[in-house]
């Protein structure tokens, strides 16, 4: 056979050859240390004129060295000197968050923050850094549970709107986490990851658990009774870290 | 590949750069699968495929102020990055051959005729693959797997369509070869 027939034969193969594609979970990884980069990216602005830049500079410079540290700090990743700034900053906007819509809304947040830094961590194959990031989110989620929790005690129709608020989170959650947990090579990683999806879905046990008080009124039981019934559908959605339902 | 993507990319590129994150999940989205794709063809490992995607769209989405600069189609430049990434990867973890097949002879009893290109595995063909030089496994899976024109390829590349197409030409010899190879052992 000539040549040129012989290569274009095998041309025609190589075309046939499938895409490999890349797991789903790595694909989610990959976003989430893209945003995280891309939000620190725009952080930066663009240069201004050289000689207004000194003027600037020179008055910017003692600001810069605190309030340009706390700034970026809130951008910053557990691996990085900056990190414990970020806890102070948050510790102060929790202090202005007074509803408790505003406080679950808050929660939820620290809880997607803490999960975002777990990520990035194990990607830079920082297990242990993970590890502390896998627990602070479970920590946020136990305080949101709880919050709903109290809630409910005065105020039942508040609370079944927050419930779904931190039901809808730790379902999202634990997707994002389920999709970590199947490309995580690192043994170790795996089991911080599988141990932070039950402690997310303890957490929203928490809320599910009816008020063990004696005393509570004909309404307060109906209400949870009420409240109970909606949940095992919706966190029927939520498949346990070890893959049974 | 979308043929058109360059155009289309411009006002998402815009956006990424004033902190739009749609306009990134959108390009994002757009290269991602075809980086890992990319990347996997030349390195054959999942998990540092995997990496490189990542760190290559990180990279593209992060630095659009170098894009600017070069002059090329968005969808170029990533490939640039991801090329250049292979690189380093290989620099700093080794590569199992760089020898190249170009010259290389057939063993004595192979007919070339006689390959049997349908028959092959596409596994076979991606570790053939990685046999040729970084150059000709770079215009074999551009040209092939991900579908591209000689025109882009020379633009990925920084070189001319005929320099393209000649490279091309000879990378199928080596890869036939490099098959042969396979086949005799």
């Amino acid at each position: 056979m000539p040549e040129e027939q012989r290569l274009e034969r095998l041309a025609e193969r190589l075309r046939a050859v499938d895409p490999a594609p890349p797991s789903p979970g790595a694909k989610i990884r990959g976003w989430n240390l893209v945003l995280v980069a891309v939000e620190q990216s725009a952080a930066v602005r663009p240069r201004a004129h050289p000689v207004r830049r000194l003027v600037v500079a020179a008055v910017a410079i003692a600001l810069l060295l605190g309030a340009g540290a706390v700034a970026a700090s809130a951008d910053s990743l557990p691996d990085s000197p900056l990190y414990p700034l970020k806890g102070v900053l948050e510790t102060g906007r929790g202090a202005l968050a007074f509803s408790s819509s505003d406080q679950l809304a808050y929660r939820l947040d620290l809880a997607r923050t803490r999960l975002t830094e777990a990520e990035a961590m194990i990607a830079r194959h920082r297990v242990d850094l993970a590890g502390k990031s896998l627990n602070a989110l479970d920590d946020q989620l136990k305080s949101a549970a709880l919050l709903v929790k109290a809630v409910g005690q005065a105020d039942p129709t508040a609370a079944t709107r927050l419930q779904d608020e931190l039901r809808q989170a730790v379902a999202s959650d634990d997707r994002q986490l389920a999709g970590l947990q199947d490309q995580v090579q690192n043994p170790a990683a795996a089991a911080a990851i599988m141990q932070a999806r039950q402690r997310a879905l303890d957490a929203l046990k928490v809320v599910e658990q009816p008020a063990a008080s004696p005393s509570a009124s004909p309404g307060s039981s109906a209400s949870s009774a009420s409240s109970a019934s909606v949940l095992p559908s919706r966190s029927a959605s939520l498949v346990s870290p070890t893959g049974t339902p | 590949m979308g043929k058109a993507a360059s155009d289309d990319d411009r006002p998402l590129i815009e956006r990424v750069r004033k902190g739009d994150q749609d306009a990134a999940r959108t390009l994002y989205e757009r290269y991602f699968d075809r980086i890992y794709n990319y990347v996997y063809a030349r390195l054959g490992r999942v998990e540092d495929a995997e990496d490189l995607a990542i760190d290559t769209m990180t990279r593209s989405l992060t630095r659009l102020d170098l894009f600017r600069e070069q002059g090329v189609a968005f969808s170029s430049w990533v490939y640039r990055i991801a090329h250049n990434a292979t690189v380093d990867h290989y620099r700093r973890h080794g590569k199992v051959t760089l020898v190249s097949l170009e010259h290389a002879t057939p063993s004595e009893s192979a007919d070339p005729s006689e390959l049997a290109v349908e028959q092959l595995s596409n596994e076979d063909l991606r570790a053939a693959l990685r046999d040729l030089t970084d150059e000709q496994q770079q215009v074999l899976i551009l040209r092939f797997f991900q579908d591209l024109t000689a025109g882009q390829v020379a633009d990925i590349m920084g070189k001319s369509v005929g320099a393209v197409q000649a490279l091309q030409h000879r990378a199928l010899g080596s890869l036939e070869r490099a098959l042969q190879g396979r086949e005799a052992n």
